[in-house]
């Protein structure tokens, strides 16, 4: 089997992220193990899974549906633009637009669609989408100027440029934007639950203050801080490992 | 002529009218098949050149007269694209071309053969040296079959042995397909050893400062002594004409 130059360097590499990967399920393991201690011991007795499940199943599948539209819109908008000669000058609109606070919009969101579960997934799209058009967007305007003649050159022109040149280019992009926009959207989704007090974990948790926090929120922040990282582990790491090996220098 | 450049001025669009400019009354012209050389210090604008003969940068003011259909270039820094395994990169210009997917391979693969890379044809550019970053970048130039190469300064990111072994390569890839060849050049005696032509350019503003013919007969022998003289003679030549004082 023939390697290239660069064998030792892939397998450093591959040993040091693998190192990583095992220390985080190791420290995960550990929370769930206490987690599962605690459940064992009936300190979670009080909790109703049942109903926790259900919030959570409402909150999660409001989220993967924003993000897909999110994902959808931002990255078309920003492949659009990033093409488009007139980009320069859209450029600093999304700039004012993405600064709004999105929770100063929501009582605009309620008016239109009102305390309804397209209202969340709207309003979460509203923040979800920002983080991934402009990773987009930056690394389409900042890509190297001889990759950029490169792409012309050998025919990546007019509307070929885009499938061909500026959605690969952009991949990197597109993950890095998609991890802080779904993060952005928990708080999103959840925040509009709390305020609105349509089922899901918002409303779940809705209960906590200063008097005490219920054993249902503690459990299902428990169970959400699993989910992300089962996510993060499963889907992101493994998608930005290969996309910082494959776009490397 | 596969080239005319009649005082051609280019500026940037940032830098003010009364500036300047990068380029400044460049002309020259490149015989069909021929192999030219450009060699000048930094600032003499050779890359931006490069970019006004391809179309990719629109001059101020003069005439560019292109006689090619089909140009292709290699870069400096190779600019392959890091989500295409070497394949890919080299069938690149064909896809947008329309090729089919098995005439694609089949050139693509000829071309990597060509450049000694058929073992490492699903490599990509992050798991190769910048010797065979390079050669990928030839070969996607060749498999586009171009009338005219330009090629930025290709062996300054490369160590000897391996630039040595790429202008051998070079010199009987363009024996081979006849191409006009125009490159930019940092080191004199391989100006000499492959090219017709030398064009001097000096900088602030980029100009031509003159154009010398290498008058050696091929192949070129770079261990002799008429080499070595030639090597002398041009480089003494090119310093006094870009730094008179």
């Amino acid at each position: 089997m023939v390697h290239s130059i660069a064998h030792s360097q892939t397998r450093a590499w591959h040993h040091h992220h693998a190192e990583r990967h095992r220390r985080a399920w190791v420290l995960m393991a550990g929370v769930v193990s206490v987690a599962a201690i605690l459940i064992a011991l009936g300190f979670f007795g009080m909790v109703t899974w049942s109903v926790l499940g259900n919030a959570i199943f409402h909150t999660t599948y409001r989220l993967v549906l924003a993000y897909a539209v999110a994902l959808a819109l931002g990255v078309t908008i920003a492949l659009l633009v990033g093409w488009s000669p007139l980009g320069d000058y859209l450029f600093p609109i999304f700039d004012v637009l993405q600064n709004l606070p999105s929770f100063a919009l929501i009582p605009l969101f309620i008016y239109f669609l009102g305390y309804t579960n397209q209202m969340i997934i709207f309003f979460a799209v509203s923040s979800i989408i920002w983080p991934i058009l402009f990773a987009v967007l930056t690394a389409i305007k900042s890509a190297h100027n001889d990759l950029n003649d490169a792409a012309t050159i050998f025919g990546a022109r007019g509307w070929k440029r885009i499938p061909y040149y500026l959605a690969p280019l952009s991949y990197p992009a597109i993950l890095t934007g998609s991890i802080v926009g779904i993060a952005i959207g928990w708080e999103a989704v959840i925040g509009a639950e709390i305020i609105t007090n349509i089922s899901g974990f918002g409303a779940f948790i809705k209960g906590a203050d200063v008097t005490g926090i219920s054993q249902g929120a503690i459990a299902g922040m428990l169970a959400i801080l699993v989910i992300v990282f089962v996510v993060n582990r499963l889907v992101w790491a493994p998608l930005l490992a290969e996309s910082a090996k494959r776009y490397a220098e | 002529m596969t080239l005319v450049l009649s005082r051609v001025t280019a500026r940037f669009a940032d830098e003010k009218k009364n500036s300047t400019p990068t380029l400044k009354d460049i002309s020259f012209s490149l015989p069909t098949g021929s192999f030219m050389s450009i060699i000048g210090p930094s600032g003499a604008g050779k890359s931006t050149l490069m970019r006004v003969i391809l179309g990719l940068m629109e001059p101020t003011s003069g005439e560019v007269v292109r006689n090619f259909s089909r140009p292709a270039m290699v870069f400096q820094n190779y600019a392959l694209f890091p989500w295409l395994s070497a394949l890919d990169n080299v069938a690149f210009g064909l896809r947008m071309d329309g090729a089919g997917a098995h005439e694609r391979e089949r050139v693509a693969r000829e071309k990597l053969r060509e450049v000694g890379l058929e073992r490492f044809e699903s490599h990509y550019p992050a798991a190769l040296s910048g010797g065979q970053r390079q050669r990928v970048g030839l070969a996607r130039a060749l498999a586009i079959s171009p009338d005219f190469l330009i090629m930025d300064e290709p062996f300054s990111n490369l160590d000897t042995i391996t630039s040595e072994a790429l202008k051998a390569d070079l010199l009987k890839i363009w024996r081979t397909y006849g191409m006009t060849i125009l490159m930019v050049n940092h080191l004199i005696p391989d100006a000499i050893e492959l090219s017709d032509q030398i064009l001097v350019m000096g900088a602030h503003p980029g100009r031509v400062e003159k154009t010398i013919s290498v008058d050696l007969t091929r192949p070129r022998d770079t261990r002799t002594a008429p080499f070595f003289k030639q090597v002398d003679l041009l480089t003494e030549d090119i310093r006094r004409t870009v730094s008179p004082s």
